[in-house]
């Protein structure tokens, strides 16, 4: 086990005083304001998700919302693709491919989903913007936690909580537009015209994102995260983490601006615990890598600013691995890379594949449940069928449905062709009467054919079973 | 002494803490069922005498798999409780 396992996975016994710090009663944290490099990508990445959250439910593709997960009709819109409860294998590969990307990026570059994209740290960071902008800084919003209620008080607090939730709900209503038309929504909000369990999942999300993002914050990294606790178990020597230079800063201590550290017998680090105030989830990251460290960098930000105030060189906190700590060669192309890219990327393909040559015609055959076969006044035998023909092609076509069995079948249906609309399903009642004389055994195999009249290309047989009476009786 | 320190350690898990081992587990498990579950009946054959949309059988649905996956995760809390060690143990006989 590695360095970086230790300390980011499971504590162990000799730090048994981190163990004290998880199980403390939460103290709350607020996170310093910080700039430079790190927060300015984090801003970049939180306003890119937000805005593709907000903003993905209003496109349209061919007069429909182009991301659509229509639960009531049980159909997903996605673009020009229209997905049905039966290609549920396509959203398994999907989760498969999410899951090896978060392990791939992992293995390479540390926390960077925790820091940078994760659900939680984006409406989080939202969410300290809105706290930042009504009760200011972080001195000034202790201060107000611990002044007495009163009505400057009240008021700051009662802005807060109107704006988050305000922007919660829409949260939430943006939510449910991805399962019900949005626009649809939107014309329904001057009549408050929802339905009932529109409403209900509008408060839910938004109640959970008030929740998560405004209360709960760094508990849900630490408390509720599965990728938090098993992260660990990807990370090697060369991965990417945030890491404090031990050799460099210690003995920490204060000092004058521009004093060579060597002649006040101290390391480069000044104790000025910004890097503790910036961090969200309250840790020192000089105490070494703790699975509470999202990786979010604001400590670098924050320590390079001091090391600039004070004249020294930058990165005594910096993104680095294992082995560039120990002055060893870091290497990016290694197994465990190459590994999970290759399985990533022949999952990804073949889901690819699978998707653009996914049939686009379907042909359900469900039996008549009340008997097995009837006997007609002309001494036949009858099977009855109900065809489900569906067409997930982005065009209607005319179908053709056939038979293949015993000859002398005789398939009986009103229609010979039936239109079925793109992405609709058609049920047709069919019956099939033959000769009891011609059948072999008790169970014939046959098969329907649904064949498009105006595209040969486009068929689909399926086997289905015909039962008769025990042959000789 | 084992007694009073596991007891102790159980003092300082916080609240929160317990109340996410119940409540979140079973509202993960609880999601994946019901994706499950949907996919495979549609509420219109399974739920077709009761008069309720699509939308509010997959709600009820999805609530009442997670109410019943929240008891055994509130077993799993009661189960998880330290036991006393018995009274030969702890006088060091056993």
């Amino acid at each position: 086990m590695t360095k970086a396992k230790q300390a980011a996975g499971a504590q162990t016994a000799d730090s048994a005083n981190l163990e004290q710090d998880l199980y403390q009663k939460r103290k709350k944290i607020y996170p310093r304001e910080v700039h430079g490099l790190f927060a300015g990508l984090r801003f970049a990445g939180v306003s890119t998700l937000l805005g593709i959250y907000y903003i993905v439910p209003w496109l349209m593709w061919d007069g429909r919302q182009a991301i659509l997960f229509d639960l009531p009709e049980r159909k997903f819109y996605i673009l020009g693709m229209v997905f049905w409860p039966q290609d549920f294998i396509y959203l398994t590969m999907l989760l498969v491919v999410a899951a090896l990307s978060l392990f791939f990026f992992t293995a390479l570059a540390g926390r960077l989903w925790c820091g940078f994209a994760c659900p939680q740290t984006v409406w989080t960071e939202a969410f300290l913007w809105i706290e930042r902008k009504v009760e200011g800084t972080r001195q000034q919003q202790i201060k107000l936690d611990k002044s007495a209620l009163n009505r400057h008080k009240f008021t700051k607090k009662f802005t807060k909580h109107f704006i988050w939730i305000l922007f919660s709900l829409f949260t939430g209503f943006t939510f449910v537009g991805y399962f019900t038309p949005i626009r649809e929504l939107t014309a329904a909000i001057p009549t408050l015209g929802f339905g009932p369990w529109e409403v209900f999942w509008i408060l839910f999300y938004g109640f959970a994102t008030y929740g998560n993002a405004g209360w709960m914050r760094e508990q849900v990294c630490t408390y509720m995260c599965p990728y938090a606790r098993f992260q660990s178990a990807m990370f090697d020597k060369n991965t990417l983490i945030i890491s404090y230079d031990q050799e460099r800063g210690e003995p920490r201590g204060a000092r004058k601006r521009g004093v060579d550290p060597q002649d006040v017998g101290l390391g480069s680090c000044v104790d000025c615990s910004i890097c503790v105030q910036v961090c969200p989830t309250g840790i020192d990251i000089r105490d070494g890598l703790q699975y509470q460290c999202i990786g979010c960098a604001a400590c670098i930000d924050a320590c390079d600013d001091v090391m600039d105030k004070m004249g020294y060189p930058r990165g005594l906190v910096k993104y680095t691995t294992e082995n560039a700590l120990a002055g060893q060669h870091t290497s990016i192309f290694r197994p465990r890379i190459i590994l999970y890219a290759t399985v990533l990327a022949a999952i990804t393909i073949g889901s690819a594949i699978g998707i653009a040559y996914r049939p686009m015609l379907e042909l359900d055959i469900i039996r008549d449940r009340n008997s097995l076969f009837r006997e007609t006044g002309m001494g036949m035998v009858e099977n009855v069928y109900t065809l489900k023909l569906i067409n997930k092609d982005v065009r209607a076509h005319e179908f053709a449905i056939g038979l293949e069995g015993v000859d002398g079948m005789k398939l009986n249906m009103p229609e010979r062709v039936i239109r079925v609309e793109s992405g609709d399903v058609v049920e047709a009642p069919v019956s099939i009467e033959v000769d009891p004389a011609d059948l072999q055994k008790r169970t014939t195999q046959i098969h329907f054919t649904m064949k498009a009249r105006d595209d040969p290309e486009l068929f689909i047989v399926e086997e289905a079973r015909f039962l008769g009476p025990y042959p000789g009786r | 002494m084992a007694e009073q320190s596991t007891s102790e350690q159980e003092r300082e898990i916080p609240t929160i803490q317990k109340w996410i081992a119940v409540l979140w587990p079973s509202f993960l498990v609880a999601g994946v069922e019901t994706i499950v579950f949907f996919t495979l009946f549609d509420p219109e054959y399974v739920f077709a005498e009761y008069e309720v949309s699509r939308t509010g059988a997959y709600s009820i649905g999805f609530f009442l798999f997670w109410a019943f996956a929240i008891l055994p995760c509130l077993l799993t809390m009661y189960f998880a409780k330290p036991c006393k060690p018995c009274a030969s143990t702890r006088d060091g006989k056993g």
